[in-house]
């Protein structure tokens, strides 16, 4: 597996799980640091450094996972902004 | 065990009174009949436990059982633009389906991995990476859903 096509699937795997979040403001932050910092790091080229930056991935992967458990067990109550887009839709 | 007597005949009363009218179904029947039976033998336990016997076999209010639409390679290719054109990094004026999306649109790798996401959420399974490497034009990815999907097309 070459580093470009981990980092492909450990992006999809962040997103995936981050939008699992049930607080809207964790979901959309996640979702929003997820997709910068991968942005930002896109034109690394030193292997050694991808491999920091993918490590470093996988242990924010983790934490996401069990933050999101944390989350469910305390349910949150729909921001203002989510209520709205169930009405409409 | 006077108070509990009235209350049981209340409640037998009022499903006699909703079987009659036909609002029942016919499965409840026997569950309404031993309670009948039980108000004379006052036990309260029976009682309850009879009346969750009764709150499982009526059916459920506001369930309804249905497929969707029969998907057309049409409809695909329609939902497909569509997600892609209400996706911000692209311009809905260059899109085709025949446009590649790094090399006419101007999208990295990161954005389609977002496009395929989007897919999997718009037609609802998942589409392994190894598959997703490979759809790189929006015809790729209708032709990918229509295998999936065994459409012909």
């Amino acid at each position: 597996m070459t580093s470009r096509t981990k980092a492909l699937s450990l992006y999809k795997a962040l997103l995936r799980e981050s939008r699992k979040f049930s607080n809207y403001n964790f979901r959309t932050y996640a979702l929003r640091r997820v997709k910068d910092a991968f942005r930002e790091n896109k034109v690394v080229t030193d292997q050694s450094k991808i491999g920091e930056l993918l490590i470093f991935g996988e242990e924010s992967l983790k934490i996401i996972q069990r933050q999101v458990t944390v989350g469910q067990l305390y349910g949150d109550l729909p921001v203002v902004l989510e209520k709205k887009i169930e009405q409409t839709s | 065990m006077a108070a509990l007597r009235t209350r049981l005949c209340s409640v037998v009363r009022t499903t006699n009174a909703l079987f009659s009218r036909g609002i029942l179904q016919k499965t409840t029947i026997p569950a309404i009949t031993r309670l009948n039976h039980i108000t004379e033998g006052q036990n309260g336990r029976q009682f309850s436990s009879l009346t969750q016997r009764i709150t499982v076999k009526c059916h459920p209010v506001g369930v309804r059982y249905y497929s969707h639409p029969p998907l057309t390679v049409d409809s695909v290719r329609d939902r497909v633009l569509l997600v892609l054109k209400l996706y911000d990094k692209i311009n809905p004026e260059k899109l085709t389906v025949d446009s590649h999306f790094m090399n006419d649109l101007g999208l990295d790798s990161l954005d389609q991995v977002e496009i395929i996401m989007a897919m999997e959420d718009e037609f609802g399974f998942e589409i392994p990476d190894a598959d997703a490497d490979r759809l790189m034009r929006p015809a790729d990815i209708v032709q990918y859903i229509a295998d999936k999907e065994d459409l012909a097309a």
